[in-house]
C-alpha cells in the first residue's frame, strides 16, 4: 500500500519535472529579442553575418532546437551548465555565490512573516469580531495589496535617504576589508532592508490562512467541549485550537518557502542585492540563456522541494492523514 | 583562478576576505542582531589617499577585450587598465599616446607608429612592437564577439621594424583609421595572450587583465564590484585617484538613491534630466554636462508607401517642433537636432543646415501632393487608406517614448494619426532591425530609434547609415536609396585631403537633410553626478563623457 503511494507520487514529480525543465528550456526560446547584443555588446549592428554566425555557433545557439534540448538535459544531469554570455563566468559558481545572499533575506523573512503571522493570526481568530481582529485584518490587507517595489522604496528613502540609519544597496559595503564582527554586522545592516520588506508582504498570507484555519478550528465541537469542562481559556487557545489550526499554516508556509526564491527578483532589484532573484533580472534583460534556464532550474527544484516537505511535513502535524 | 574571484583576490597570492555570509556569519546573525549596536564600526580609516567610489547599473564580466560587455561604460572601464596607441582629447580629437607620434603616407593605406620607450606592462615587462602586432594579429584571428577585430579588418599587415617602430599597411585607404582603430584598440600583451585559445570563454590564473594603463583590476566580485588600483608607474604619471571601487547596481533608481545617501561618489551613466537640478541641489554634489553623440531620432520605412515619397518625408519633418521636445522631455539638457545628422558641436557639422518648424508648410506640402482628408476624419488618406500608423519604441526607455507621445501629437497636426506601442528592447530592436542585418529588411511603419556615440562620433562612419545596403550602407534601417549619396560615400574612404574630406560630408548632409532617410530630432546632453569634496577633476570628452582614463589623471597629463 505505502510503496504503491510512493510509486505514484513519484511518478508525478516525475512529469512535474519534465514539464518545468522543457517550459525552463522553452521560454526564453520564445522570447523575441536575442542573446546576440549581449554576446556581441552594442556594436553587434557592425559585426558581419559571418562574425555573428560565428559566434551563435561558439555558444551552440546554431544548433537544431531538439539537440539544444538534449543538451539541456545533459547539462542537468552532469550539473555543468556552461558559462554565463554575459560575464564568461561557470553559471554553477555564479548560483552559488549568490545562493547564500537569496537564502539569507529569504530565510530571514520566512522566520519574522512566521512568527508574526501565526501569532497576529491567532490572537486576530480569538477575538473574532473585536476591534482588534477588524484593526489588524484591515492592515493585512493592505499590507498584500502593496506592491514590493514601492514599499521597498518607500523603506529606502525613509531609513537610508531620511535618517540615514542603513544603507540602500547591496550586501556588503563595497572593498571595505572589513573583518570579523565589522564584516558580519555589514552583512545585517546591509540585510535589514530587504529582508524588512519580504517580511511585511509575506506576514499578510501567513496572516490569513492562521485566522482562517483557527476559526474553522473553533467551531468544532471538541473545543467546545474543551471549554464545557472548564479547561482555561490559554490551555484551549494554545493545546487545542492553534495546535490544530497549524496544519494548513505549515502547508503555506513550506510551499512558500519554494517561492520565496522567485519573489526575491523585484525586491532584489530594488535594493541592488546581489542574490538569485537580481541575477534572473539581468539574464533576462540580456537574454543569457544559460543563466536563465539554470535559475529557473533552481527555483522549479525549490518548489518541487517545498510541495515535498509539505507532503512529508503533513503526516507528522496531522495524524489523521498518515496512511496505514 | 578567476571563476573564484568572490573568495580570491585578482592578485596571485593576495587573500582577500571572503564576502558572502559565511556560516559562522548566519549561524551569528540572530544573536548579533540583538547585541548589534555595540558590534558597530569597522570602516578603514581613511588617510590622505585618493578613493573614488564609481555607480554603473550593469555587471561588466571580467573587463577584457574579450569579456567586456557594454560599449559605454564598458569599454570605458576596459580602457582604465588597458591603452590604445592613441587617446581622445578632451574635444575628442585622437592624439598620440602609447605611440609618440603617428605618421600616414599620401594615399592613407599606411600608418607608421613610434612607441613611447619605457612604457611596461603591469607585470614588469617592456611593451614593444611586438605585442602590437600580436594585438593585431590575435583580435583579427580570435573575431568571435569582437569589436577590435571590425576596427582592424582593413589590415593587411604589421610591419616590425624594431622594438619602438612599425606600420600597420592597410588593404583599402582609410582615412578614419586613427579614430576607428588607433584610438580605440587595446593594446595586448603577447607574453599572456599568446597561449589563450578560446578568449571569451578562458579563466585567466591570477594575473588577470595585465595591461599598460593607469590602473589595475585587482578584485572582481561577480555582480557586485570592481577594485582598481593606481598604477603608480603610469607613463603619464601617477593618476590621481588611487583607487577606484565600481559598484554594480540594478536600476537607475537604486543609483541616485546611493549618492544621495552618500554610498557613492560619482555615476559613470548619464543621469536623467529630471535629476539634474535636484542632484545639483544637494551639496557636495555637482554635475559635469557637455556635449553627447548620442542620437535620439524617427525611422520610417522609406522603402514603401507613403514613406518612400520625399514629400511626406520633408511634411514630417517640418511638423516636428525640436525646440519643444527638448524644454518638455529633456528640460532643455538636450541639443536640438540636425537635419543633416551631424551634432553641431562637431568640428564637421554644416552650419547652413537648420531645423526649421513649419506645420503650416507641412500642411501644403502634404495637400499639394494629392494627400487629401478626403472623408472629414481629420486623417489624411493615401492610395486609398488613411494615414494611420503604430509608432514603435522601447518602453524601458522613458524619455524615448515622451518622444514618441509627443511625435504623435505633431503628427496629428498635419492629418497622420499615430497609436504609440511601447514594447520591450529585444520586440523593439527585432522590428527596426531584424537579426541586426538590414538584409532582413523591416517590420516597422514608424519607429523611435537611437544609435550609440561612435557612429556619429566619427562622421566617416556617415556612409554605413545612409548609401545604399549592397554598397555599404549596413547601417541603413530604412531602406533609403540615392546614387550621389552611393558616389560621395564611395569617395570620402578614399579621400586623403582633410577639407576635401570635410567638403564631401557638407555636402552628405545637404543630402540628408534635403530627402530625410530618417529625421534627427535632438543629441540628449552629457550629464554625470559626482561628490565634488572627494574628487572633482572629471574631463568631459566630447562625444564620450567622464569616463576615461583623462579623468583620473592629473591635469598636467592630459593631452
Amino acid at each position: 500500500m505505502r510503496r504503491r503511494f510512493d510509486i505514484r507520487r513519484l511518478t508525478q514529480y516525475g512529469v512535474v519535472v519534465v514539464v518545468a525543465v522543457t517550459l525552463n528550456f522553452l521560454l526564453p526560446r520564445l522570447m523575441p529579442g536575442s542573446p546576440l547584443t549581449l554576446i556581441a555588446g552594442v556594436d553587434v549592428g557592425l559585426l558581419s553575418a559571418d562574425q555573428r554566425a560565428e559566434i551563435m555557433a561558439r555558444v551552440g545557439l546554431d544548433a537544431a532546437l531538439w539537440k539544444q534540448y538534449l543538451r539541456y538535459w545533459g547539462d542537468i544531469f552532469t550539473g555543468d551548465f556552461g558559462y554565463s554570455f554575459r560575464s564568461s563566468r561557470p553559471i554553477v559558481d555564479m548560483i552559488w555565490d549568490r545562493l547564500p545572499w537569496t537564502l539569507l533575506i529569504t530565510g530571514l523573512s520566512f522566520i519574522v512573516s512566521a512568527v508574526v503571522g501565526v501569532v497576529l493570526g491567532a490572537i486576530s481568530a480569538w477575538r473574532r469580531g473585536t476591534k482588534i481582529d477588524l484593526g489588524m485584518l484591515s492592515g493585512m490587507i493592505s499590507i498584500e495589496s502593496l506592491p514590493s517595489f514601492w514599499l521597498g522604496m518607500v523603506l529606502i528613502s525613509i531609513f537610508a535617504v531620511q535618517w540615514r540609519l542603513l544603507p540602500s544597496s547591496g550586501a556588503v559595503t563595497s572593498a571595505s576589508d572589513l573583518v570579523g564582527w565589522a564584516h558580519t554586522w555589514d552583512i545585517v545592516r546591509h540585510a535589514i532592508l530587504p529582508a524588512a520588506t519580504l517580511s511585511i508582504l509575506a506576514t499578510p498570507g501567513v496572516y490569513m490562512t492562521m485566522r482562517y484555519s483557527m476559526l474553522e478550528t473553533l467551531r468544532e465541537d471538541y473545543i467546545r467541549t474543551a471549554r464545557a469542562k472548564g479547561a482555561d481559556e490559554r490551555r484551549v487557545l494554545f493545546g487545542h485550537v492553534a495546535r490544530n489550526a497549524i496544519a494548513p499554516v505549515v502547508t503555506v508556509l513550506a510551499l512558500r518557502l519554494g517561492f520565496a526564491f522567485g519573489g526575491t527578483v523585484i525586491v532584489e532589484t530594488v535594493f541592488s542585492y546581489p542574490g538569485l532573484g537580481r541575477m534572473v533580472f539581468d539574464a533576462v534583460s540580456g537574454r543569457d540563456y544559460p543563466v536563465m534556464q539554470a535559475a529557473f532550474l533552481v527555483f522549479t527544484a525549490a518548489v518541487l522541494a517545498a510541495n515535498l516537505l509539505a507532503d512529508l511535513l503533513y503526516p507528522l502535524i496531522d495524524p489523521r492523514t498518515r496512511t496505514s | 583562478m578567476l571563476a573564484n574571484v568572490n573568495r580570491r583576490s585578482l592578485e596571485a597570492g593576495k587573500e582577500h576576505m571572503a564576502e558572502r555570509p559565511s556560516s559562522p556569519a548566519i549561524a551569528l546573525l540572530l544573536a548579533v542582531l540583538l547585541v548589534a549596536p555595540a558590534a558597530c564600526g569597522g570602516e578603514v580609516a581613511p588617510g590622505t589617499s585618493v578613493r573614488v567610489r564609481a555607480a554603473v547599473t550593469g555587471d561588466e564580466g571580467t573587463l577584457n577585450p574579450y569579456t567586456y560587455v557594454s560599449g559605454f561604460p564598458g569599454w570605458n572601464l576596459l580602457m582604465l587598465q588597458y591603452d590604445s596607441l592613441m587617446q581622445l582629447d578632451k574635444s575628442g580629437v585622437p592624439r598620440p599616446w602609447l605611440a609618440s607620434e603617428v605618421r600616414v603616407n599620401a594615399d592613407l593605406t599606411e600608418y607608421s607608429v613610434t612607441l613611447v620607450e619605457g612604457v611596461t606592462w603591469h607585470d614588469g615587462r617592456p611593451l614593444t612592437t611586438r605585442d602590437v602586432a600580436f594585438s593585431v594579429d590575435y583580435y583579427l584571428n580570435n573575431a568571435e564577439a569582437s569589436r577590435f577585430a571590425r576596427d582592424l579588418m582593413d589590415v593587411q599587415d604589421v610591419v616590425v621594424t624594431d622594438d619602438y617602430n612599425a606600420t600597420f599597411v592597410l588593404s583599402d585607404p582609410s582615412a578614419g583609421f586613427e579614430m576607428s582603430a588607433l584610438a580605440d584598440v587595446p593594446i595586448i600583451p603577447r607574453h599572456i595572450w599568446e597561449s589563450v585559445e578560446s578568449p571569451s570563454e578562458h579563466q585567466f590564473e591570477g594575473g588577470t587583465n595585465i595591461g599598460t594603463g593607469p590602473y589595475r583590476l585587482i578584485e572582481y566580485v561577480e555582480g557586485r564590484s570592481y577594485r582598481f588600483e593606481a598604477n603608480a608607474d603610469y607613463f603619464m604619471g601617477a593618476p590621481a585617484v588611487d583607487e577606484l571601487v565600481v559598484i554594480v547596481f540594478a536600476d537607475d533608481a537604486g543609483v541616485q538613491t546611493a549618492i544621495r545617501t552618500g554610498e557613492i561618489d560619482v555615476i559613470f551613466e548619464r543621469i536623467p534630466p529630471e535629476q539634474i537640478d535636484l542632484l545639483d541641489a544637494q551639496d557636495p554634489l555637482d554635475i559635469a554636462l557637455g556635449p553627447e553623440f548620442t542620437t535620439q531620432m524617427i525611422n520610417y520605412d522609406a522603402s514603401k508607401r507613403p514613406f518612400d515619397d520625399v514629400t511626406v518625408r520633408r511634411a514630417i519633418n517640418l511638423a516636428m517642433d525640436r525646440q519643444d521636445i527638448v524644454d518638455t522631455v529633456f528640460l532643455g539638457a538636450a541639443t536640438v537636432g540636425s537635419p543633416g545628422w551631424i551634432h553641431p558641436g562637431h568640428p564637421s557639422y554644416n552650419p547652413d543646415i537648420v531645423a526649421i518648424y513649419d506645420p503650416v508648410a507641412a500642411n501644403s506640402l502634404l495637400e499639394e501632393a494629392g494627400y487629401l482628408d478626403s472623408d472629414g476624419d481629420g486623417v489624411r488618406e493615401f492610395d486609398g487608406q488613411p494615414m494611420s500608423f503604430e509608432i514603435i519604441t522601447n518602453s524601458p526607455d522613458s524619455l524615448r517614448l515622451r518622444i514618441a507621445e509627443l511625435t504623435a501629437e505633431m503628427l496629428a497636426a498635419i492629418g497622420i494619426r499615430t497609436s504609440v506601442a511601447a514594447v520591450e528592447t529585444g520586440t523593439w530592436e527585432q522590428a527596426v532591425w531584424p537579426g541586426f542585418d538590414v538584409n532582413n529588411g523591416r517590420n516597422y511603419d514608424i519607429a523611435m530609434w537611437g544609435w550609440s556615440a561612435p557612429v556619429q562620433a566619427d562622421p566617416l562612419r556617415l556612409p554605413q547609415l545612409v548609401t545604399s545596403v549592397p554598397v555599404g550602407g549596413f547601417l541603413n534601417l530604412t531602406g533609403y536609396e540615392n546614387a550621389e549619396m552611393d558616389a560621395l560615400s564611395g569617395t570620402l574612404g578614399t579621400e586623403s585631403d582633410p577639407a576635401e574630406r570635410n567638403r564631401i560630408l557638407g555636402r552628405m548632409q545637404e543630402i540628408i537633410a534635403e530627402d530625410l532617410p530618417f529625421v534627427l530630432l535632438l543629441y540628449p546632453d552629457g550629464a554625470y553626478v559626482y561628490d565634488s569634496s572627494v574628487y572633482s577633476d572629471w574631463e568631459f570628452i566630447a562625444g564620450q563623457g567622464i569616463v576615461s582614463k583623462l579623468s583620473l589623471l592629473p591635469p598636467s597629463a592630459r593631452p
